[in-house]
């Protein structure tokens, strides 16, 4: 039963990076823009978070501060891939190079020292209880309550109940037609990078600030690929996402016991369990129901920039 | 009505108005690059000077420059093939390591002669590259996943698959060299200083397919799916079929870079082999642009900065600053190759 438990808790923390870097990527999806620039976001934001700490130790400053640093990073993606309408495959690739570059420069000072001030566990009365899934679900850091409790249900009603939610996925569909009704469509686009480069951003230093409390060269290792990667499992939406994000928690715990419990298979085997996961995950639904491919369709305008002459 | 000053967008931008997009954006680039270096206390023109001095400046300089060029011409026809049809082949180096595991495989537990050893080497790297993207290609021809993620993935099962076996099970055991195989028993033979042979066969590949792909049939069909599917289907053409075929290409392009790699440059299979030949391969192949000769140059640049970087290490700049300067560069080029498609019409 402890496993069990165990395996669930290291599934949550692990997994509320991943869902909330998929839970930005949906943003701007959405919108229309493939922004493949959130391994490098994400990266920066878990290096800025630490040095944060470093200097004032207090958490939610440096959670600030990688929000802030992720923000402006994707700022950049939009100016490059929605308002000059750059090639968005090639400048989402170029941030990230640049993400992660820039990381490992500015954060040669703090690397290896374990973080200072992280987000401690807070244990909810009553339901933390509750045997197997109370101290799995209901003991973790206030950040997996956002992640999976808060967030996923407000970028929910915005997107499917409001008029601007209405309006960012319009301009993802079909953005002449959103903009012959008034709709400013590369405003929405430029937004919705922004807002997913900020969640991209808190997602690096959800990382470093709650799950791995150490800043360390290349410690993104892929996460924000396969945040990227769980927008299409999860066909487009943000619950699903972070429900998806949750799902690939557990497929790393499972690697992250199997080398705690000395199973006799090599750690970089079981390591390899999150990546082969995700590429079976998106491919293996597609080919077992072909209904699927309709109902989790990409926004038709995905990865094609907006010219209002081209109408 | 009075003359409006407007722009326009050309779809086919003439190559003078790209080159001074790019020499613009490659300005604007170095510009911010000096500008931060100025910031962090450096002198641009000092280490300006030193980098072109150790690069182009020295015979070691230029034997670097021909062996980095050699996995990135390479890489970046891998990535250069798929753009060309709308395809985006992102795990050039999963696929790199695909094959130099396989030229490895040979190079070890072999002892045939080289004149045996070495073209077996290239065809099982080929193989090996392509049947590492086989799963992202099929998917993207039959079901439409998309494969720029799925072959991007793999790319992390691969380096961590020949750390395992260069630390695991084909560790070298011999020398006590840490994380690394043994030497492999054959070589590229080197022809002039440390290049080899490899450099010469990437040459002729990546001309070989400029021309092939320019006069066959299968470069004409693949064109024609890349530009317009639904025109290439009514044509007669199977789509789907031509995608697997240009992604294994791919692949196998790939793969044959981390052949030369391995049995050429390094000799040894190691964690890290890749050293982000895969990667850039895309910066490469953005730079080429339409044309696959193009790669050359391009390849020249990027060996160039990769050089530059070995330099900058030297003067205790991270290595890493190369990967940002890179993504830098890339940024600045695919919004310079952009603007430069903007001309000023005079409208009455």
């Amino acid at each position: 039963m402890a496993l069990l438990s165990d395996l669930l808790g290291h599934a949550v923390l692990s997994g509320s990076v991943l869902a909330l870097g998929a839970l930005g990527e949906v943003i701007a999806e959405r919108a229309g823009v493939l922004d493949l620039g959130v391994e490098g976001l994400m990266s920066l934001g878990a290096v800025v978070a630490v040095m944060t700490v470093t200097a004032t130790p207090h958490p939610w400053l440096g959670l600030l501060a990688a929000g802030l640093v992720g923000g402006v990073g994707a700022g950049v993606l939009a100016l490059s891939s929605v308002v000059l309408r750059a090639n968005q495959v090639l400048c989402g690739v170029a941030i990230t190079f640049l993400g992660l570059g820039l990381s490992s420069v500015i954060g040669r000072s703090v690397a290896g020292i374990p973080v200072s001030a992280v987000f401690e566990p807070v244990s909810i009365p009553v339901l933390s209880s509750i045997p197997v899934i109370g101290p799995a679900f209901f003991s973790q850091n206030v950040l997996v309550y956002l992640i999976y409790l808060v967030l996923p249900g407000l970028v929910h009603f915005w997107m499917f109940r409001t008029r601007s939610g209405l309006d960012l996925r319009a301009v993802g569909e079909n953005p002449a037609a959103a903009d012959a009704v008034g709709v400013p469509v590369m405003k929405l686009r430029a937004l919705a990078v922004i807002l997913g480069g900020v969640l991209a951003g808190l997602a690096g230093a959800d990382l470093t600030l709650a799950v791995v409390p150490v800043w360390s060269d290349g410690m993104i290792a892929g996460r924000g690929w396969i945040a990227v990667a769980l927008v299409i499992f999860a066909g487009y939406r943000p619950a699903v996402a972070v429900l998806s994000g949750l799902l690939f928690g557990l497929v790393t715990a499972v690697g992250f016991m199997g080398q705690a419990r000395g199973w006799p298979v090599a750690p970089a085997i079981l390591n390899t369990l999150p990546y082969l996961g995700t590429v079976a995950c998106i491919i293996v639904p597609m080919l077992a129901f072909a209904k699927l491919r309709s109902a989790m369709a990409a926004p038709a305008a995905l990865g094609t920039p907006y010219y209002r002459s081209g109408r | 009505m009075s003359a409006v000053s407007h722009r326009t967008r050309l779809t086919v931008v003439p190559s003078y108005r790209i080159a001074v997009g790019r020499g613009l954006s490659i300005l604007a680039a170095l510009n911010i690059v000096a500008i931060t270096l100025t910031a962090m206390g450096r002198s641009p023109v000092e280490l300006a000077g030193l980098i072109v001095r150790s690069t182009v400046g020295s015979r070691f300089g230029i034997e670097d420059l021909a062996l980095f060029m050699t996995p990135l011409m390479l890489t970046g026809a891998a990535v250069w093939v798929g753009i060309r049809v709308n395809l985006w082949n992102i795990g050039a180096e999963g696929q790199l390591y695909a094959g130099a595991t396989a030229a490895t495989a040979i190079g070890l537990f072999t002892n045939w002669p080289t004149l045996v050893a070495l073209p077996s080497m290239i065809v099982a790297g080929m193989l090996a590259g392509a049947a590492w993207i086989f799963v992202p290609a099929a998917a993207r021809a039959w079901l439409g996943v998309s494969e720029i993620v799925t072959s991007l993935l793999l790319n992390f099962v691969a380096s961590l698959l020949v750390y395992y076996l260069a630390t695991g099970p084909w560790a070298d055991r011999v020398t006590g060299a840490l994380a690394s195989t043994e030497r492999l028993h054959t070589a590229f033979p080197e022809l002039w200083g440390a290049v080899h042979l490899g450099f010469i066969l990437a040459l002729a590949t990546v001309i070989g397919l400029g021309i092939g792909l320019a006069k066959s049939r299968f470069g004409y069909e693949t064109a024609v799916c890349g530009s317009n599917p639904q025109a290439a289907h009514y044509a007669g053409i199977g789509v789907a079929p031509r995608i697997l075929a240009v992604l294994l290409l791919s692949g196998a392009l790939a793969g044959l870079a981390g052949v030369f790699e391995v049995a050429g440059t390094v000799h040894r299979l190691q964690g890290g082999l890749a050293n982000n030949y895969g990667y850039l391969g895309i910066v490469v192949a953005l730079l080429a642009r339409g044309s696959c000769l193009a790669l050359i140059p391009a390849a020249l640049l990027m060996a160039l900065i990769l050089d530059t970087g070995i330099v900058l290490q030297t003067t205790q700049i991270s290595s890493s600053a190369v990967l940002a300067i890179t993504g830098l560069l890339v940024l600045a080029i695919a919004a310079g190759d952009e603007l430069a498609a903007y001309v000023r019409v005079n409208r009455t």
